[in-house]
């Protein structure tokens, strides 16, 4: 596990390498479900190369993105990480990005869910974390509301999608709420 | 009713008001307030972020900082008033009640948010009254001395952009 951060039973975070730029793209590039996204992009690695590096520029960083790494095998499955983080107020946006699809469906995502939060919780002692969801993204919902998350109501108009304006959904969890949901996961 | 206050463009300077604009709780000095809004100000091209100061109109006294993060569809507003002054909440709710014609009819936006702390019943009110709606509450959001205050997102939905729900 080198560099880990963080470690589950099955998954573990590290930091973002400029080495997984490629993995990265990759599995953007190639996600064959886009019903969470406008439609799909041919994204480079030289652009998630740029940004992981400028991910490592300032202290504290107002963002934090994790690879997501199986500990089987020491593969890199995604992403997870905070965004516009709040050292004032301490808050923050989590975001997720798992592929390929060969890895979905076997719980690696909430898994790491967990770990992250452990982190942002426990380690940057934040108080309360965000998400927001594209309204087709039912998905990410239910993951969310496992997850602990409580529904925090929705702006409108944020996005096209086949020709019309959808909602964003928005969520947010306190380290009571996720302890809860873990308690859960964990049986 | 005529406004107390004006929003216009920044003007050179004044470096040493920074704090009355600079959207932050950590110090800025003058050197860095004047390298600040330069690069902030590097390309009038329609820019994604649009800077103005809000001054007062009895002696042009820059009292606040306007922030509008935009792709010329939708925005994301933010209204800072000087950290030393007692009536900042009224003095956002006057700021809010100039900016919210302005994007409307001037940039003719779709729509565009605001967060307001939920302790601020001024800026609650001008948004209500401007026909903004609450979209959000993020429990907790907002740190105060002691406890803690929701996070309000209010979101304007200009209706000459109005479309079906999805």
């Amino acid at each position: 596990m080198p560099n880990a951060i963080v470690v589950g039973a099955r998954v573990y975070l590290r930091p973002v390498e400029v080495s997984d730029a490629e993995t990265l793209a990759a599995i953007t590039a190639t996600e064959t479900e886009n019903f969470m996204y406008r439609g799909r992009m041919p994204y480079s690695p030289l652009a998630f190369a740029s940004g992981i590096r400028d991910g490592y520029t300032q202290v504290p960083p107002p963002s934090i993105a994790f690879a997501v790494c199986l500990r089987a095998d020491d593969r890199c499955i995604g992403m997870v990480g905070i965004d516009g983080i709040d050292f004032v107020n301490r808050t923050g946006n989590t975001f997720t990005d798992l592929g390929p699809a060969d890895v979905r469906n076997q719980g690696y995502g909430t898994e790491a869910k967990h770990l992250l939060l452990a982190y942002a919780f426990d380690r940057l002692h934040l108080h309360a974390l965000r998400s927001v969801v594209m309204e087709p993204n039912t998905r990410s919902v239910a993951a969310l509301m496992k997850q602990g998350y409580h529904a925090a109501g929705r702006l409108k108009w944020v996005d096209i999608k086949d020709g019309r304006y959808h909602d964003a959904l928005y969520f947010d969890v306190t380290r009571a709420d996720w302890l809860a949901a873990r308690d859960a996961w964990r049986g | 009713m005529r406004s107390i206050l004006r929003v216009r463009g920044f003007t050179s300077g004044r470096w040493w008001q920074a704090t009355a604009w600079f959207d932050s709780p950590f110090p800025i000095n003058a050197d860095r307030a004047e390298t600040w809004l330069k690069e902030a100000h590097a390309n009038a091209d329609r820019p994604n972020r649009l800077h103005f100061a809000i001054a007062r109109v009895a002696d042009d006294a820059v009292i606040g900082g306007v922030t509008l993060d935009t792709d010329y569809r939708k925005a994301r507003l933010k209204l800072h008033i000087a950290p030393w002054l007692p009536d900042a909440d009224a003095l956002r709710a006057a700021a809010l009640r100039l900016v919210h014609p302005w994007i409307r009819d001037d940039l003719e936006l779709m729509t565009f948010v605001l967060h307001i702390p939920a302790d601020q019943p001024a800026t609650i009110a001008a948004a209500e009254a401007l026909g903004m709606v609450q979209g959000v509450r993020f429990r907790e959001g907002i740190a105060r001395p002691g406890h803690r205050v929701d996070e309000l997102l209010y979101q304007a939905l200009f209706a000459a952009w109005a479309v079906r729900d999805a």
